[in-house]
């Protein structure tokens, strides 16, 4: 079975990686957001796929019996919220650029890097 | 006692800023010189010690870890250069205060400024006895002179000059500190008198090559030494007191007085003399040309000096005391003579303001006693008795006739001699007594100011012939016995009787009166070859400079070109070939699969993996950005239910919560962009980006495997089993690792989604109170369907309860804080979505950003009683209360994850609110 | 009574402090965000007694060798622990200087529209991020304190929301974000591997272990990760297309502490975790780190020179200075490590203090842009040899603390037989001072090039900053004995084997480890 997870964490990975590589920002967004489930299922592999009991104390009992390893989903569930975060933030990032833009297709040097550019040589004033 | 001397003058030099704006024109030069002055007296009353052969030191600790220590150490050798930088520093600030005059009080202040920080630094330098301690001096030297020949900062000449002397000197500094480092490192002391002392061993260690070479490009640098001597005619750009300075006593004398410290260490190693005598020659040669083709009076000097110098570091080079006693004797008179020549030459610009030799005439006229001085220094400079320069001349045919060497050395001084000889002529006869005269007036006569400087050094030009006992027993004697490392008999007599060396001053007077006379020509002549600037190295620096710049320029377009999806393909490769090599390096193959390891394998759960896969692969091969996102969102429900399967409903549901959040906000962004994105990279981008994205994928899926192969060390996960319920009173032991066991890290996230919110209203949020009533109107219009907006509130609530509900069982059973105010969230965004932004902001009453500044402090505030009860910060307090019956048992961790819960809330909705704003715009 | 609860507390804290009190001024300022004064007055109080802790905990570790916080009570490996050794004090302590000149600095160029942006919260979050980072003995938690640090740098790089800074933060966010999700593998893998979190119970796991696919795979994504942090080649992209677009004040503070950040993860994990000197967990880390110090120092230098406009210059020589810590380590040796430790500590100091001066310089002559600048020092004598004392220290002139910097790499790559990088180092420090050279020659010392055209007044508070940061470098270059010290003292620690349950409190060792207290066990 592990096998099977790591063959399509891996490729979940791969395709994330294609959409980042793509010039159009919410692409890069969309791909930033896969490779992070990517990267969840590939922590969740690191406990081992091992059992399928939920790793919570039945009533009754005191202690944890045999059950999936409870430390990889409690870093699971932290990068999944951090990742939604940043999803989100880049979103509204695309959406300001677009508004100032009017495109989201990153063609060469956008405005951050022609200020400042030597060979263009517009250099931003002390506004 | 050296180190406060040293002190005083850093406090003087310190001082002459206000001292100079606080006195006169006239005045503040004068009364400046008294520190220069005052030093001078001082080093005078240490004779008796340096005439016994003894030296002075004084040792304060600075940084013995790494063997640096303030060390000074006053020798013979050091009292000679001590004298003529404090002795001649007096005299240049005399004369600056009168050359000056007409600046303006902030130049004059910064001029005096300059002029005795820079003679601090070069007392340093030959004071200090720590190698990194002269270095550092040295350094201040470099920087100093920078400042002082582009004092005139308004001219991009002087500019030029000024970077000019910086980057060869700071190079050659660099290259001294390389030898410095690697002699620090051979004899593990920095300290210069070991240095000398241990030159046997210095020679053989396995560094010496290095160490020399850095040493001799310090030197040659400094010194200016062929190739790197341009740097010093163009530093003629400097007022004339500081050539003077520059270039008779200090500056360019400090690489002569390091190689002259090293003298037995070039004699040690093998081609050391041959190297430093040919440089030497060349040098001689180079500046002998250049004073014949020199048109400006200081760039006669200049060139003279070149000359001068590459014959101090040929005297160097030379074995033999009698070489020693020379290059000591040289010093002298070169400096003394020099120095009233620069003088000379500054009066003659400052009251004529004529620069160019051709165009004076006659000039003693109006400057008489200008003009005897620089008669009395340009007869020393030619070398002609009774002057001193007559002595050191005969001292350096001495000592090459002694030396070692065959007779090209011999020649090479003969000639260039002759031609300083000329020189001396024409710096003097030229302007002062012959010629017409085209000057009809001058802007002012002498005054005191400008004559004391040049006639004290002319007549200590004289004096130290006629009277050399105390000269030669107090300063020259002890110098070269320092550097010879043992006595050197020197006889400063005018008259030796009729030697080899009377008869090759008079060759050379004869030559340089033939030059003097067909000076015209001569010059004429050479200024027309154009082929002897090939000489000239100065292009090549010029060459050197154009070319880092190309490079330079050409560095920036290819680096940071701009083009983000090469950055982050760059990025990608990096990473994977790192990784890649870090696989190759481990030299064996991945762990074997064992059935164990992977586990069998089950029917459905690789159907729902294989679906996932499919949409990943959809999502890459989606048109339009709608579709794309259906995908990922697919990819993310197909995770979730990965989880499910696998004994993680937690993660489900967080997952499945994240995911409709998701497609809520990402569906405000697309509703706004155009959603057909038409492909933005040719196939052939797309197969690289493509075999790019699967080789990185392969590496993971390598390790992956790997990894799973990995024998499992479980102690952590089963301490928590183990004590999640009894030592942390909670069932869901995700959970409680989220509140307790791991619960810091849970706090740092949530500064995360907190810090999402401020992000987020930063940028979406209204920035005045006129953009957000603008804004409201529009915000406030209904999206949802009738039937949404009629059933809306009724989905709000029970999602509401439920989000509460799922906060508050956490600890027991599936959800916590994230899932709780992720459901809240997702209450409030079907809400706006249905009846408008405003309605669901007056549903919530708070802002925000208030709820995420609450939801923050409770979180951390929920953590002070274990720190206040046990100094554990986050330590849960747990109390039980009975009510009605009913058993409570509850803790600070409730508050925790409220406060999560809150903080998850505010941040889900802060985008919410502004990126409907944002669109709605 | 109560006050020796207070005084217990206060103790019990001390190496949580630094990050508890910008944390928690964090969320203050965020209610306060409708007051500005309010908010400027929390924020400048925080720093002030985020600087007075920082200077307590390492006053404490000097002696103590160490000190530490297990939240929760959980000690290592089962919970997060703060583990404040020297290096980690020391630079704690910096970070406090550098957050007080951009305070001084902010007051001059943040205005109430700013902090209504949310500057305030942005900045102490940043603070606290980076002295988490700083302080953390668990690498999870050292991870997520880095997105902290990728939020909170985007707020402040778009703090005006200008097209450029919208643009600069989404090339920052796009690279950044793949670096923190090679981190976060590299973790998983680890945990994967070796079962637990805590960095010390890491290393001692790695103890003679036979290096592994997965060991490597996670070591060398956690390289690559910290290095894209850190501004590494092939991975600094990112900064010189963001930095140059925020505020001064803000790339002040991003200048001065984030990268170092990143190399002081490169430091800690491959040093302490991986024992990179001696015998490594990970094969083929020497070469790597080598080819990515020389190709980073190189290529930046020459790309600095090559820039007009300041800002961007300074971002290039940040990514510099960076490569000249990681020649350091890259040497892996006792004087390696002792001289990248060193180096941070100037460098965070300089950099900031360089970039505050661009801002000044900036305010007085209305741009950044060289070819249009001068006379200021005829006009701005003061600020000008503020300047030229920060731009000297960066080029390496003694006695800075930017020569010893270079002096302890260079003597260290020299003593360690790695003659060329040493000389490498010294031709970049001549590129370096080439490249200031021109700038204050162009800005400060010729006369403008448009005559007549005044300069504008420099706010006190600008030049106060830059002040504060020149003495500092200036202190650290004459104190150079004990501070050089220092960072061999926190070198050997580092380097000082880590053994599970040894005495924390000891000085002799470095147990990098804080233990349990034996009643959180349950019966």
């Amino acid at each position: 079975m592990s096998v099977v997870y790591a063959l399509v964490a891996a490729s979940l990975f791969g395709c994330g990686l294609y959409m980042v590589l793509s010039r159009a920002v919410v692409r890069l967004v969309l791909g930033l957001s896969l490779v992070a489930t990517a990267v969840n299922l590939m922590i969740f592999q690191a406990g081992r796929i091992r059992s399928e009991q939920p790793p919570i104390i039945p009533a009754g009992a005191k202690q944890l019996g045999e059950s999936a390893d409870p430390v990889p989903q409690a870093l699971i569930l932290t990068a999944i919220v951090i990742g939604f975060a940043l999803t989100v933030m880049f979103a509204a990032l695309a959406l300001r650029s677009y508004r100032d833009r009017g495109t989201l297709v990153n063609e060469g040097a956008g405005p951050a890097e022609q200020l400042g550019d030597p060979f263009t040589g517009s250099v931003g004033d002390d506004r | 006692m050296i180190a406060w001397l040293l002190a005083l003058s850093f406090a003087g030099s310190c001082v002459a800023w206000p001292l100079s704006r606080l006195f006169g024109r006239r005045a503040a030069g004068w009364l400046l010189s008294l520190v220069p002055a005052g030093l001078f007296v001082a080093f005078l009353g240490m004779a008796p010690t340096i005439e016994a052969g003894e030296a002075i030191t004084q040792t304060l600790a600075w940084a013995p870890s790494l063997g640096v220590d303030l060390s000074f150490r006053l020798d013979g050798f050091s009292f000679l250069f001590a004298l003529l930088i404090t002795g001649i520093g007096a005299l240049v600030v005399i004369y600056s205060g009168a050359y000056m005059s007409e600046e303006s009080k902030r130049n004059r202040a910064r001029f005096f400024t300059l002029i005795l920080l820079f003679m601090t630094a070069m007392l340093g330098a030959v004071l200090s006895d720590n190698l990194l301690v002269v270095f550092l001096f040295w350094e201040a030297t470099s920087i100093l002179s920078f400042l002082l020949i582009g004092f005139d900062a308004d001219s991009p000449s002087a500019r030029r000059a000024a970077l000019m002397s910086l980057r060869v000197t700071a190079a050659g500094g660099l290259a001294l500190l390389a030898a410095i480092i690697l002699i620090g490192a051979t004899l593990g002391s920095y300290s210069l008198s070991d240095a000398v002392a241990h030159t046997g061993e210095l020679a053989q260690s396995r560094w010496i090559v290095p160490i020399m070479i850095g040493l001799l490009l310090g030197v040659f640098t400094k010194s200016a030494q062929f190739p790197f001597h341009f740097w010093l005619p163009n530093a003629m750009q400097a007022p004339t007191p500081a050539s003077a300075y520059l270039h008779s006593a200090t500056m360019v004398k400090l690489g002569i007085y390091l190689l002259a410290r090293f003298e037995p260490l070039v004699g040690a190693v093998p081609l050391g003399r041959d190297v430093v005598v040919t440089v030497a020659i060349v040098t001689m040669l180079v500046g002998a040309v250049q004073v014949l083709r020199a048109e400006h009076f200081k760039a006669v000097l200049a060139y003279s000096t070149v000359a001068s110098l590459g014959i101090l570091v040929m005297l160097v080079g030379l074995d033999g005391p009698a070489a020693t006693a020379a290059m000591v004797g040289y010093i002298l008179a070169h400096a003394l003579y020099k120095a009233t020549l620069f003088f000379c030459a500054g009066s003659v610009l400052h009251t004529t303001g004529l620069s160019k030799l051709r165009a004076m005439g006659r000039l003693a006229r109006f400057l008489p006693v200008t003009a005897v001085a620089a008669a009395f220094a340009s007869l020393s400079m030619a070398g002609l008795p009774p002057f001193v320069g007559f002595i050191s001349k005969e001292f350096l045919f001495l000592a090459q006739i002694q030396s070692s060497w065959d007779a090209v050395p011999l020649a090479a001084a003969v000639l260039v001699n002759a031609v300083i000889v000329g020189a001396a002529g024409v710096v003097t006869l030229r302007p002062f007594f012959m010629g017409r005269g085209t000057v009809k007036e001058v802007r002012h006569g002498e005054t005191p100011g400008l004559l004391l400087a040049p006639v004290v050094l002319a007549l200590l030009g004289l004096l130290v012939s006629l009277e050399p006992g105390w000269v030669s027993r107090a300063v020259l004697r002890p110098a070269a016995a320092v550097v010879y490392g043992a006595p050197v008999e020197i006889d400063l007599a005018l008259w030796h009787g009729l030697t080899p060396m009377l008869a090759l001053s008079a060759v050379v007077i004869a030559i340089g009166a033939v030059i003097f006379i067909f000076w015209r020509p001569i010059h004429v002549r050479l200024r027309l070859r154009r082929s002897i600037d090939r000489f000239d190295t100065e292009d090549g620096y010029e060459l050197l400079i154009r070319r880092v710049e190309a490079l330079a320029a050409g560095t920036a377009r290819r680096v940071q070109h701009g083009d983000l999806r090469v950055y982050v393909q760059v990025v990608l490769a990096g990473a994977a070939a790192f990784v890649l090599w870090g696989m190759i390096a481990v030299g064996r193959a991945p762990r074997p699969p064992s059935i164990a390891g992977i586990g069998g394998l089950r029917i459905g759960p690789t159907a729902v993996a294989l679906i996932g896969l499919a949409a990943g692969v959809a999502a890459t091969r989606a048109r339009s950005l709608l579709s794309t996102m259906i995908a990922v969102g697919l990819v993310g429900l197909v995770t979730a239910l990965i989880f499910m399967m696998n004994g993680a409903p937690d993660l489900a549901l967080t997952q499945f919560a994240v995911e409709s959040l998701i497609v809520v906000l990402l569906a405000i962004v697309l509703l706004v962009l155009p959603s057909a994105a038409p492909s933005t990279r040719t196939a052939r981008q797309r197969t690289l980006d493509a075999a790019l994205s699967i080789a990185f994928a392969a590496i993971m899926f390598v390790a992956l495997l790997d990894m799973g192969m990995a024998p499992r060390h479980d102690e952590v996960s089963a301490f928590y089993g183990a004590q999640s319920y009894l030592a942390a009173f909670g069932r869901n032991v995700v959970n409680v690792i989220l509140v307790d066991f791991r619960g810091f890290d849970t706090l740092g996230e949530t500064t995360v989604i907190a810090l999402a919110a401020v992000f987020a209203w930063s940028l979406l949020g209204p920035r005045t109170a006129l953009e957000s009533a603008a804004t409201t109107a529009e915000a406030t219009r209904a999206h949802g369907a009738f039937i949404l907006r009629i059933t809306s509130p009724i989905f709000f609530w029970l999602l509401a309860v439920l989000s509460v509900a799922i906060l508050l069982r956490g600890h027991n059973e599936i959800g916590g804080g994230f899932v709780g105010g992720l459901v809240a969230a997702l209450a409030f965004a079907l809400l706006a979505l249905a009846s408008g932004v405003a309605r669901a902001r007056a549903v919530l009453r708070f802002h925000p950003l208030s709820l995420v500044g609450t939801g923050l402090l409770l979180a951390i505030a929920s953590g002070i009683p274990g720190l206040v009860l046990h100094g554990d910060f986050l330590r849960h307090a747990w109390i039980d209360v009975t009510l009605f019956g009913i058993h409570i048992h509850q803790g600070t961790a409730l508050i925790f994850d409220l406060g999560v819960y809150t903080v998850v809330l505010g941040g889900v909705l802060a985008f919410l609110f502004g990126l409907r704003r944002e669109a709605a715009r | 009574m109560i006050a020796d609860t207070v005084a217990d507390t206060m103790a019990d804290g001390i190496a949580f402090w630094p990050v508890a009190i910008p944390l928690g001024a964090a969320a203050i300022t965020t209610l306060l965000r409708r007051r500005p004064a309010l908010q400027r007055g929390a924020m400048e109080a925080a720093v002030l007694l985020m600087l007075a802790s920082s200077v307590w905990l390492l006053a404490h570790v000097a002696h103590a060798g160490i000190a530490g916080m297990a939240f929760g009570g959980w000690g290592a490996p089962f919970g997060v622990t703060f583990v404040a050794d020297r290096l980690g004090a020391a630079l704690t302590t910096v970070t406090s200087l550098v957050a007080l000149a951009v305070a001084i600095y902010a007051r001059a160029e943040i205005r109430a529209r700013r902090r209504r942006a949310g500057f305030d919260p942005i900045f102490l979050a940043m603070l606290a991020a980076v002295n988490g980072a700083f302080l953390t003995g668990d690498i999870f938690n050292l991870y997520v304190w880095f997105e902290l640090m990728l939020v909170v740098a985007m707020g402040l790089v778009t703090i005006d929301r200008r097209p450029a800074q919208i643009d600069g933060a989404i090339r920052y966010a796009a690279m950044s974000m793949l670096g923190a999700t090679f981190i976060l593998i590299g973790i998983g893998l680890l945990y994967g591997e070796t079962g637990t979190l805590d960095m010390a119970s890491i290393s001692a796991a790695l103890v003679g272990r036979e290096p592994s696919m997965t060991l490597s795979a996670a070591a060398y994504l956690l390289f690559a990760g910290f290095a894209l942090k850190a501004g590494l080649f092939p991975f600094f992209f990112w900064l010189p297309a963001s930095y140059h677009t925020a505020p001064i004040t803000a790339s002040a503070a991003l200048a001065g502490l984030l990268t170092k950040v990143g190399f002081y993860a490169c430091l800690r994990v491959f040093v302490v975790v991986f024992h990179a000197v001696g015998e490594p967990a990970v094969p083929g880390l020497p070469a790597l780190f080598t080819m990515v110090a020389v190709a980073t120092m190189v290529l930046c230098v020459l790309a600095a020179i090559a820039q007009i406009d300041v800002r961007r210059l300074l971002a290039f020589h940040i990514i510099c200075q960076v490569a000249y810590m990681m020649l350091g380590l890259a040497l892996l040796s006792l004087l390696g490590i002792t001289a990248a430790i060193f180096y941070m500590l100037h460098s965070m100091l300089v950099q900031a203090g360089l970039f505050l001066g661009a801002g000044a310089m900036g305010r007085a002559t209305g741009g950044y842009d060289l070819r249009r600048a001068g006379g200021l020092m005829r006009e701005r004598p003061l600020l000008a040899a503020l300047f030229a004392t920060l731009a000297l220290s960066l080029s390496g002139v003694p006695p800075l603390s930017g020569f010893w910097a270079k002096f302890l790499v260079i003597d260290a790559a020299f003593r360690g037989g790695a003659t060329w990088l040493g000389v490498t180092a010294l031709v970049v420090g001549l590129l370096t001072l080439y490249s200031m050279s021109e700038i204050w020659t162009d800005a400060f010392w010729r006369s403008p090039p448009r005559p007549g055209k005044l300069t504008r007044a420099v706010p006190p508070a600008m030049v106060t900053a830059m002040a504060l940061l020149a003495a500092c470098t200036m202190g650290m270059g004459l104190a150079i004995g004990p501070v050089s010290g220092f960072a061999r003292a926190a070198a050997v620690q580092m380097l000082t084997p880590t053994t599970t349950g040894q005495d924390a409190s000891s000085p002799t060792a470095a147990p990098m480890l804080i233990p349990m207290k034996v009643d959180r066990w349950a019966p």
